[in-house]
């Protein structure tokens, strides 16, 4: 199985409708769907749901047909407007998911994250959020 | 070549002036050299973004009626400091919320303020004739108040350190997240972008100088507490109205286990009055050394393991006794090239103009230590005995020495006397009620000990953390010295 990080942005999912739908696109596939944590984020309703492996491809593509942005290893999400770009997670970080851009600016490597949460209490400005 | 404050004014005024970062500032001295620069450039800026614990604001609310005395008064229920005149207070950003605690503290609530939130103020006093009234509960917003004056004891340190951690468990300091076994490191600090690494001798940063200040302006008012400039650790004393600072530059920050602060927005035109401050304002990262200090050592004065240039820090990864450390910042590189830049279009733009010092700072003050009166008491001076059994030994042997010797916990070792583990009275009882016979079934493997040369206070911090109640004393190879229990620190 692999947890897969979704997040539900505020103005796809309106009412409790869209969210049937949106759960019945993934059930279509036959699987048990586990969803191991619900929350609402800055950006929308944040999802981590465990999928069989051989799955993740036709979920993944089904899933952003419908708009739903598939963050596939990230277990954590940055508040872009707490995060005051100063670099206090970046050493805690083991794959270098956290990192500056040529800008200086933080920004999370989805890809790269383990979902250690190493980083989940070094920051001053409680920026990062464990999905 | 020289230039005066008022020359480059007027150029100001005329739209005429040469204002380049103290990053841009690196390139041109290097192309054109410093003759060239030293005429061609009028002013260079600087900036830094970062936490500053010694920082806070005086606040004056006016008069209630009927009016009031605080004795004790809170903003958002952080406590703020009230000894001056009835309705005047001090807000300092590391005081936390009795409520939220770490949360939550006086730098959340200057930033609050100043993005224009409504603030909770109650209060009360012990009432006099003049004063009244017993007790208030009300919000005011920073435009509802008389002044708000942002006054920083100690800003715009210098350079600070690089902190690692040597020890085995991770710290949560004013620095960060120190992960053990020199599993991390961080820094703090502009780099070449300082303000006082600009100017390092205080040709034209003294008393009156004007500066960026939390997305405002304010000025300097005289040298910070802890100014060290001897050892380039100068720091400065200044203030600002907060009613036209922005948010963005005054950030209430939390560090876990650490406590609240506030990231303050500074940065310092340094004007080019000569061929000198071309070229000290054209330093660059290689050239800034500092320490790397050992946070997991706590002491006043830690270990420096070596010294090492801002360049070295930047590149993400350093080098720590042959092995590469993950190494990120703790103030925003970011932020503090924005500064600059926001300063230097203010300055172009004709909208802020450069003022001579009043008078200049101290370069040659110190920074000393406390004077403590009573000696400070550490491991070797009150611990005792440890009574020993060696790993092989059996469970009998143990419950005798508990009696004999009434010591609740017994250090097991190896006949080389290495510490192996820890066997108390409650494990023996709990041996017998589960009718276990091996020492190997009861051992506490990880031991959570101390040595000689710890103060009192660090070993009774380690008890009361890991809610233990012994530690075994050991030598750096690990070979046990003696035991101190709570009894010894009572």
């Amino acid at each position: 199985m692999t947890v897969m990080n979704i997040t539900l942005p505020f103005g796809v999912i309106k009412d409790i409708s869209d969210y049937s739908r949106f759960i019945n696109e993934i059930l279509k596939f036959d699987i048990t769907l586990n969803i191991l944590k619900f929350s609402t984020g800055t950006s929308g309703i944040n999802l981590l749901i465990d999928i069989p492996d051989d799955k993740i491809k036709s979920i993944t593509e089904s899933l952003k047909k419908n708009n739903i942005i598939v963050n596939k290893k990230g277990r954590i999400i940055i508040d872009t407007e707490k995060c005051i770009d100063c670099g206090a997670c970046i050493s805690l970080c083991p794959t270098d998911a956290l990192n500056f851009d040529s800008e200086k600016r933080l920004k999370f490597y989805y890809e790269r994250c383990i979902g250690c949460l190493l980083c989940l209490d070094s920051c001053p400005r409680y920026a990062i959020e464990e999905m | 070549m020289t230039k005066t404050y008022n020359e480059i004014n007027q150029k100001i005024k005329s739209g005429e002036v040469v204002v380049v970062t103290a990053e841009e500032m690196i390139k041109i001295v290097e192309e054109d050299g410093i003759k060239v620069a030293a005429e061609d450039i009028d002013v260079v800026t600087t900036g830094t973004f970062g936490p500053m614990c010694s920082s806070g604001a005086f606040l004056n609310f006016g008069h209630s009626d009927p009016p009031i005395k605080f004795e004790h008064l809170w903003l958002n229920d952080v406590k703020a400091y009230h000894g001056n005149a009835a309705v005047d207070c001090y807000i300092g950003c590391t005081r936390m919320s009795d409520v939220r605690r770490f949360e939550y503290g006086g730098g959340h609530v200057i930033e609050d303020l100043v993005s224009g939130k409504s603030i909770r103020l109650r209060g009360n006093s012990y009432t006099t004739d003049c004063y009244p009234l017993a007790e208030i509960d009300t919000e005011f917003t920073l435009d509802e108040i008389n002044q708000a004056i942002l006054l920083n004891p100690r800003n715009a340190y210098q350079r600070y350190v690089c902190a690692v951690n040597s020890s085995d468990r991770s710290l949560y300091t004013y620095m960060g997240k120190l992960l053990p076994h020199y599993g991390n490191a961080h820094y703090a600090g502009a780099g070449c972008l300082s303000p006082l690494s600009n100017d390092p001798d205080y040709e034209t940063i003294g008393i009156g100088t004007k500066i960026f200040l939390g997305g405002g302006s304010g000025y300097i008012i005289g040298e910070g507490t802890q100014h060290s400039p001897t050892n380039q650790f100068g720091t400065l004393f200044v203030k600002g109205d907060l009613k036209q600072m922005n948010s963005e530059y005054l950030r209430g920050v939390s560090f876990e286990k650490y406590g609240t602060s506030l990231f303050v927005g500074l940065g310092i035109p340094i004007p080019i009055l000569n061929e000198g401050l071309a070229k000290k304002t054209a330093i660059s990262d290689s050239e800034l050394l500092t320490d790397i200090v050992d946070y997991g050592i706590p002491r006043r004065d830690r270990p420096k393991l070596r010294q090492i240039t801002y360049e070295e820090l930047r590149n993400e990864y350093i080098e720590l006794n042959g092995k590469k450390v993950k190494c990120s910042s703790m103030s925003s590189q970011y932020y503090a090239r924005k500064i600059a830049e926001t300063l230097k279009k203010w300055i172009q733009e004709g909208k802020f103009f450069l003022n001579q010092p009043a008078e200049t700072l101290p370069t040659d003050t110190i920074f000393k230590p406390m004077k403590q009166i009573l000696e400070i008491k550490f491991v070797k001076d009150l611990k005792r005995k440890a009574i020993i059994c060696y790993d092989d030994c059996e469970l009998k042997t143990i419950a005798k020495r508990i009696i004999n010797h009434n010591m609740n916990h017994i250090v097991i070792t190896d006949r080389e006397n290495t510490l192996k583990g820890i066997v108390t009275s409650f494990d023996i009882t709990k041996a017998i009620a589960e009718e276990k016979t091996d020492i190997k079934e009861i051992i506490t493997k990880k031991v959570i000990t101390t040595s000689d040369n710890d103060p009192i206070d660090v070993a009774a911090r380690r008890m009361k953390q890991n809610y233990i109640s012994a530690l075994p004393v050991i030598d750096e190879n690990k070979k046990v010295v003696g035991i101190i229990t709570s009894e010894e620190l009572i």
